[in-house]
């Protein structure tokens, strides 16, 4: 906005600027919080005397001898394991990221070009799909898959990811494609390409910017999931979230709920990059998914 | 090279019809022009062709060929966009080749071929940059090398000239018709600008709300244009048409009285003139006979407007001619240069 | 686009989301008409040195057997969504002859777990929503007027709560109010009251979710709103300034109804995720005091020995005529659009 329609009463932007600050500080203050108290133990992060115990470490600095340490992390991914789960975590979310591209990409891209009725019953049915609540789903899967014997492996986990993944992956790259002018596709089928040809040499890669938009958000769903993950997985099997559901079960008995706490904080890291990197992809391709609803 | 025949070709989208039964056979090496206002189905008609957009009824032949179900690609054609259509990512010199590469033709030729191709629109000093680093002619000049860079059947050029201004319009409409002769490939050329088609064409196409008017080469259709519609379309100014009776070769409307026009017709008609035809009588006892409407410069010329037949009519007069509006006006209209058109249909009424 | 190729073109999407999203629809349907087998029972007689007896023993092989034979269990028509755990008719009705006043009776019926669930989920979605929106807004509004400098930051900040796992938020959210925790604790402090508890009573259980439900999707509404500020029209917002509007005037007649499909965007897609609320009830181990529609199928699918697919799926089938009529505006609105179009 220019700048005579931004100026502002004091009064207001006093106002104004204390709620963002008020409201940066519910935003961003539980993971500071918890990514200091990661390398304390459970005595100062849960501390019965005085919070500032979490600051200054004083069972920390009692119980190890140095006013940080790393004896959750050890636990959670030496002892627990963790780096299973982390492990597993990278296959299911990098496999669904690119399934769910490419057969998003080639639906995306159909139906932003078909002149047809159906596209926009597709989308209709894809947006009716994308309000199914995922354990909904998973209670149709349970059963015909311990059946099939198909229940317990990454790749089942991945399938269905990919699945649920789709409807909305459909509305975002069909409004991404929609902003590409069909002059481009048609002038490549002209010049002697076949459909698919012109969409991928020509349709693709000016498509990047909304292919790499719509698969962070494939990512997130990927890689934040718990409903699926937690029901469709063996043990051995489990990503990292359920993995964390799994120590509050086991570890709050034992006193070692910091596992927990530092398995939370390493499975918060890779989103905090993906936030720090991608911050613009992040919110243009909020607003491409919102332009056509 | 070769002929394309259209018959009977339809589109319809739901209830609307967008071309109804186009039928016409283009001539090897011709240069054909649709010419309409917007809307009448023209680019339709054109993509038709192309492949881009589903036939709903009736045939298309390129050459021997049955190509209804044929995609694009195996049309064999080459289609300027009126937004140009070029590869963003791509350099001028890879949009240029493209067509090359993905129809396979042998590597060793692209180069020579491109070069070739970028000489003819004079382009070859920005062969290294991307589309949105060009101006509005020279992506035009990109649209047009990409098409001349093989060698087609036949040309599709839709609106190739509607984005350029006006100077600009005229060298690339000489450059086009110089390619043209140089080629000899069958193109069908896409307006709505009337210069454009009389300077361009072989013969033109004249269309409206999806039907042919009349298919003529630019003098037929300036000289004896097929109906009221084509009348009023083609000139400039276009033709005035005047609503009256004729009877005993004597037609007569308000503030109208023409003489000598042929007595096999009578009833309602609707007469038509063109403005350069007609010439101001300062001496009064002309055909038509009003008080002047309006005056205009147009430079080399004025034009004289007055009401008659209840309408505008336009009259050419010499620039130094000086009048008061209000002011009696009389012009010569002779027989010889009227149109007569039913009244009711439009058509043309042969004399 | 010609049929043929775009039945390719789609295909993979479509076979995934019919496989996966429409078949497990049929899948609960089917599932809900039939409950687990019933063990079968032998009695097989003891002897030992005092004599003989007769006990009554699970056959396990037989079970086994049968629960081949019939995976889906034995046929139960309706009677799945009948019985207590689901709309409970009879226990309704008896509730209904017992209790004379209204109050007694919702409370009673709220200790049905069908209903109870849909009660905290129903609660959730509204008032979460449209706290989401409202904060969003302002949000938005706030940040658009800082300096361009630190927009930046400000805007990584605001998206953490957002991107982070819902789980791992709750978690997180979680041990703070813990009564060891930093908030907990400090409330305790704070009340002077060191019983005090946000986990043990429901109402403060159920404030904390929608809190933390509103910290969570906040960013969203507010992201979006701030892209849709970006694009205000200028020239309407300084016509409305000569106008003589006010900058509440402004905001009225021209900031919002800029904004208002996204408003029906955001609107949309938060009452889509708020219905199928469930990660923060597991994270926040509040299931005592809140549970919801996608709690209670999670608990029947893992609940301890064999799953109760018939229970998951009869509660499934529910929810899912919940979302029908969730989204039924939605498909009236756009399928009147359309027939305009058209
Ligand atoms: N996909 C479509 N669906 C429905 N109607 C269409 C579609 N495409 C074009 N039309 C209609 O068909 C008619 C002819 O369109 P066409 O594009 O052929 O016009 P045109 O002669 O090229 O006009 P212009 O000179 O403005 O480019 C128009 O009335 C247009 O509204
Ligand atoms: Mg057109």
């Amino acid at each position: 906005m220019t700048a005579k329609t931004r100026r502002r009463p004091p009064v207001l932007a006093v106002l104004s600027t204390a709620f963002i600050v008020l409201w940066l500080v519910l935003a961003a203050f539980p993971f500071l919080w918890t990514l200091w108290g990661s390398f304390k133990v459970q005595g100062d992060f849960f501390s019965r005397q005085d919070w500032v115990n979490a600051l200054t470490g004083v069972h920390t600095i009692a119980e190890t001898g140095g006013p940080f340490t790393g004896r959750g992390y050890y636990g959670a991914w030496v002892t627990k394991e963790f780096w299973r789960a982390a492990i597993n975590t990278g296959i299911v979310t990098v496999s669904v990221v690119l399934i769910s591209l490419t057969f998003g990409t080639l639906g995306g891209y159909a139906l932003s070009r078909s002149p047809h009725r159906y596209a926009f019953w597709i989308l209709i049915a894809a947006l009716i799909f994308r309000a199914m609540p995922h354990i909904t789903l998973v209670s149709g899967y349970l059963l015909p898959f311990f059946q099939l014997n198909v229940w317990g492996y990454l790749t089942t986990a991945i399938v269905v990811l990919v699945a649920i993944n789709q409807p909305f992956t459909l509305w975002m790259l069909h409004s991404f494609f929609k902003s590409i002018p069909k002059d481009l596709d048609e002038s490549a089928m002209v010049d002697g390409c076949s459909r698919f040809q012109a969409f991928r040499m020509v349709i693709i890669p000016v498509m990047w910017p909304g292919v790499v938009t719509t698969g962070l958000f494939s990512f997130l769903l990927a890689y934040n999931d718990f409903a699926v993950t937690a029901t469709l997985l063996t043990q051995d099997n489990q990503t990292m979230v359920p993995k964390i559901a799994s120590f509050l079960g086991t570890t709050q008995v034992q006193g070692n709920v910091m596992y927990a706490v530092s398995a939370v904080v390493s499975a918060t890291v890779p989103l905090f990059l993906l936030v720090l990197f991608f911050q613009r992809q992040i919110v243009s391709g909020l607003t491409a998914g919102a332009v056509k609803g | 090279m070769a002929e394309i025949q259209l018959k009977n070709v339809s589109k319809r989208w739901g209830n609307f019809v967008a071309v109804d039964a186009f039928d016409l056979a283009i001539a090897d090496e011709e240069f054909l022009v649709l010419l309409g206002p917007s809307g009448c189905g023209k680019t339709t008609t054109m993509r038709m062709i192309a492949g881009l957009e589903e036939i709903t009824d009736g045939e298309i032949f390129i050459g021997e060929r049955l190509v209804n179900r044929l995609e694009p690609k195996d049309r064999d054609i080459a289609m300027v966009f009126q937004s140009y259509g070029l590869y963003p990512t791509m350099s001028v010199y890879e949009n240029i080749r493209f067509p090359l590469k993905v129809r396979r033709v042998a590597k060793d030729e692209h180069h020579e071929r491109v070069m070739r191709a970028a000489k003819m629109v004079e382009l070859t000093d920005f062969l290294e940059r991307r589309p949105a680093e060009l101006s509005g002619g020279q992506r035009q000049r990109v649209a047009l090398a990409r098409a001349i860079v093989r060698q087609p059947t036949v040309f599709l050029m839709d609106e190739p000239l509607s984005n350029l201004d006006a100077k600009l319009r005229v060298s690339t409409r000489s450059q086009i018709k110089n390619l043209h002769h140089e080629l000899r490939t069958t193109t069908i050329y896409v307006t709505h600008d009337q210069i454009e088609a009389m300077t361009l064409a072989d013969r033109v196409v004249v269309m409206n709300k999806g039907v042919v008017q009349q298919v003529g080469t630019p003098l037929e259709i300036y000289d004896r244009p097929a109906n009221t519609f084509v009348a009023g379309f083609i000139g400039s100014p276009a033709m005035n048409l005047i609503d009256g009776t004729i009877g005993d070769g004597v037609f007569t409307g308000q503030n109208v009285t023409i003489k000598g026009l042929p007595a096999t017709v009578s009833g309602p008609v609707t007469l038509g003139f063109r403005a350069e035809d007609a010439a101001a009588r300062p001496d009064g006892g002309g055909e038509i006979a009003a008080p002047i409407f309006s005056l205009e410069l147009l430079g080399e010329a004025s034009m004289v407007t007055v009401q008659a037949g209840g309408a505008l009519v336009a009259v050419k007069v010499p620039k130094d001619f000086a009048a008061e509006i209000g002011s009696a006006f009389s012009a010569a209209v002779p027989a010889g240069i009227c149109h007569l058109f039913d009244a009711e249909s439009g058509k043309r009424i042969a004399v | 686009m010609p049929h043929r190729t775009f039945i390719w073109f789609i295909l993979p999407s479509a076979l995934a989301m019919l496989i996966f999203i429409a078949l497990p629809i049929v899948s609960i349907l089917v599932q809900s008409l039939f409950v687990e087998n019933e063990r079968v029972l032998v009695t097989v007689e003891n002897c030992g040195p005092f004599g003989c007896q007769k006990e009554v023993r699970v056959d396990a092989q037989a079970t086994a057997a049968l629960q081949r034979e019939h995976p889906l269990g034995r046929f139960n028509g309706l009677g799945t969504y009948g019985n207590r755990s689901h709309l409970a008719f009879s226990e309704i009705a008896a509730i209904w002859n017992a209790r004379p006043t209204l109050a007694g009776f919702l409370s009673e019926v709220m200790t049905l777990p069908f209903y109870r669930a849909l009660a905290f989920t129903l609660a959730y979605t509204a008032v979460v929503t449209p706290l989401v929106i409202a904060l969003g807004f302002f949000i938005a509004l706030a940040v658009d007027a800082l300096p361009r400098m630190v927009k930046g930051p400000v805007i990584f900040m605001s998206l953490l709560p957002m991107m982070i796992t819902p789980l791992i938020g709750s978690l997180v959210l979680f041990w703070m109010i813990d009564s060891n925790g930093i908030i907990g604790a400090s409330i305790q402090a704070l009340a002077n009251d060191p019983s005090l508890s946000l986990k043990a009573s429901a109402t403060l259980a159920w404030i904390t979710l929608f809190v933390y439900g509103i910290w969570h999707s906040a960013p969203f509404a507010f992201v979006v709103f701030y892209a849709g500020l970006q694009t205000v029209p200028q020239d309407t917002m300084e016509s409305a300034m000569i106008d003589g509007a006010s900058r509440w005037e402004r905001v009225r007649y021209v900031v919002l109804p800029h904004l208002s499909p996204l408003v029906v965007f955001v609107a949309l897609i938060q009452l889509m995720d708020n219905f199928r609320v469930f990660e923060p009830i597991v994270g926040f181990s509040a299931q005592a005091n809140a549970t919801s529609l996608s709690f209670n199928i999670y608990n029947d699918l893992r609940s301890t020995g064999t799953p109760l697919f018939g229970s998951a799926a009869a509660t499934s089938v529910l929810t899912l005529a919940g979302v029908a009529l969730l989204l039924t505006p939605v498909l009236v609105r756009t399928w009147r659009d359309f027939k305009r179009s058209r």
